[in-house]
């Protein structure tokens, strides 16, 4: 693929915006919370934008067009199923203690429901999750880049690295959530041409079908049995693993999603920010998995298109990539290609906001320096920004040195969240859950995801300890590790907390439910309320489904 | 606190202004895919998804002052 002026231009344009949206916004700083929570002063629908474009990082947009390519719509289930219904919970029913009970992050909010040492390993955990996965991402475009455009590897993640640190050390989240919009918005005008063509160009969805296996253009169908489809996932572990553990886990507890709806200006638009961002996020699969099945079908039509070949099979990940170069002149291969980078460094950036909070206020607040003047906060606010990045990068030169134990790495990362959500869903709607029986829970819930991750293989990896049971997929171990890890938190969460004292009621007003006053604002027009919004977007969602099935 | 609407329309007006102008200097300048003038289409639809932004924030803007 071969760049003009013009699509260089286009990318200084972009970098150019999105630092002078940083400066402009480096005024309204003065003190921590200003630049670590944004001081709870974002318009809705920006926050909104914003919770929907951090979690949409490169790897998405590579690896959903990747496995549009290799599973087709059933990939869609990682937004249908695995996505919008535990959004929909998060906005409902999960903010109102959030928001109500002013943590400033999610590990504080365990710390307030329960004690130190639940926030201290929910807080360690997710430090170095972001810093891994922003690394992780980093290496994943710069790898990209490497490949389709000859730039240098060390050139694009420096270059990149360095613009994201330039916008979030001058205006903190706010900073980082306003260029994430800009960034949804730059991704959805750099891809939704893409998919309209290459579909067009394929005979529109009924010619997809009439060209692929059938098994590709149907998202429930072959749901039936793991080995009937291409995932090698059955009804159960789709449904459990994936729709309610894991996307529960991530969209409900990840404080990188849910630290953009705790920015929100009050309660109420905090809590409709998940219900309004699972509109557009409903409709993603159209931007960043259609592409992908086109390619497949246009492989099949001798247009000259073929699927993109490594090592003697087929590299799905450059699928999309592949197809800007067959689809887009000079000009708009530009804005393709500022898509890609403004998708990574939204990724990135949330990850670095996030890291930050949860290392200033959770770690450097609580155990290093407490009680310091917040203008002391403030400055390691800002160093940690720093402190971010380098790490990032570290990380993404460990992850090119290291591809394989990379794999590792994320395979573990799926295991840390799956159990938390079990911690918050009793911490949140059982007011008898204790501090002890969360804090064991979640070790012992850890502690079997890491052992099933050992015990089973799947695709040849994992078995590290023993062999006692093969997966027909990675994804299905990966879906049966998340059930196992979130039955056993749950499980011996209430165990240890029906044989402890429970806590007095009145030390958790806020915390709890039943002893925390939701708000209703029955006055407010019903847009602007989360209970019909969320109806809306179930009715969206079940059309979708049945359109797809 | 700065209207993201004015950085974001701006943003969008300028790129569809470019790809407005390669669609219209050079017309035959095809993919390899396709037949459609594809800068001219899709900067026309930025340009206007960024010019509705702008008179967005202009309304927001006046109705404050």
């Amino acid at each position: 693929m071969k760049l003009a002026p013009v699509d260089y231009f286009i990318l200084f344009l972009y970098f150019a915006f999105v630092l002078g949206i940083g400066w402009r916004l480096r005024k309204k700083i003065s003190t921590s919370g200003d630049f670590l929570l944004s001081g709870h002063g974002v318009p809705v629908w920006i926050t909104s934008l914003a919770f929907i474009a951090a979690n949409l990082g490169a790897q998405e947009l590579i690896g959903m067009s990747a496995s549009g390519a290799k599973y087709g719509i059933m990939t869609a289930h990682f937004y249908w199923i695995g996505a919008i219904p535990a959004i929909l919970f998060m906005g409902l029913f999960m903010m109102p203690f959030y928001y109500g009970s002013k943590a400033r992050s999610v590990p504080e909010y365990l710390k307030m429901r329960f004690d130190e040492k639940t926030r201290t390993f929910n807080a360690c955990t997710f430090a170095v999750m972001t810093v891994f996965s922003s690394g992780i991402s980093m290496y994943a475009l710069g790898l990209l880049l490497q490949l389709v455009l000859g730039w240098d590897f060390s050139t694009s993640v420096l270059c990149s690295a360095a613009i994201v640190l330039a916008y979030t050390f001058l205006g903190g989240l706010t900073s980082a959530i306003y260029n994430e919009v800009l960034q949804f918005l730059l991704i959805v005008a750099g891809f939704a041409p893409l998919a309209l063509m290459s579909v067009v160009k394929a005979g529109g969805w009924a010619g997809i079908q009439s060209r692929v296996e059938p098994v590709m253009t149907h998202a429930w169908k072959y749901m039936g049995s793991a080995s009937e489809n291409p995932m090698g996932a059955g009804l159960f572990s789709m449904v459990a693993g994936l729709g309610f553990v894991l996307s529960f886990g991530y969209w409900c507890t990840n404080f990188l999603v849910v630290q953009r709806a705790m920015a929100a200006e009050s309660m109420s638009a905090a809590r409709r920010t998940p219900l309004i961002g699972a509109l557009p996020k409903m409709f993603l699969p159209f931007v960043v998995i259609l592409p992908g099945i086109a390619a497949l079908a246009l492989s099949k039509m001798s247009l000259g298109y073929d699927l993109p070949m490594k090592d003697g099979g087929y590299d799905y990940n450059q699928v999309l990539t592949t197809l800007m170069a067959k689809f887009y002149p000079a000009g708009m291969l530009g804005v393709g290609l500022t898509g890609l980078m403004a998708s990574f460094m939204s990724g990135m950036a949330g990850n670095v906001t996030a890291f930050n909070t949860v290392w200033t206020y959770d770690i450097y607040q609580t155990h290093i320096r407490r009680g310091a003047p917040d203008a002391h906060y403030l400055k390691v606010g800002r160093l940690t920004t720093i402190v971010g990045v380098v790490l990032s990068i570290g990380a993404a030169y460990y992850a090119r040195r290291y591809s394989n134990i990379m794999d590792l790495l994320q395979l573990v990362f799926g295991v840390v969240n799956a159990p938390l959500f079990a911690t918050f869903v009793l911490g949140m709607f059982w007011k008898r859950a204790t501090a002890n029986g969360a804090f064991v829970g979640l070790i012992t819930g850890t502690s079997a995801a890491v052992a099933t991750l050992c015990l089973t293989v799947a695709e040849g990896k994992g078995g590290w300890f023993g062999h006692v049971y093969s997966f027909s997929s990675a994804m299905a171990q990966n879906f049966w590790i998340a059930i196992v890890a979130w039955t056993t938190c749950f499980v011996v969460t209430i165990a240890i907390s029906m044989l402890g004292r429970p806590r007095p009621d009145r030390e958790m007003e806020g915390l709890v439910y039943g002893l925390t006053k939701v708000p209703h604002d029955a006055t407010a027009k019903w847009y602007q309320r989360p209970a019909p919004l969320a109806v809306l977007v179930v009715v969206l969602l079940i059309l979708l489904n049945i359109w797809f099935a | 606190m700065l209207d993201l609407r004015v950085p974001s329309g701006l943003f969008f007006a300028l790129l569809g202004v470019i790809l407005l102008g390669m669609g219209i200097i050079a017309p035959d300048m095809r993919a390899a895919l396709t037949d459609a003038n594809v800068n001219l289409y899709c900067g026309a639809a930025m340009t206007v998804f960024g010019a509705f932004l702008l008179v967005m924030a202009w309304r927001a803007g006046r109705s404050h002052s």
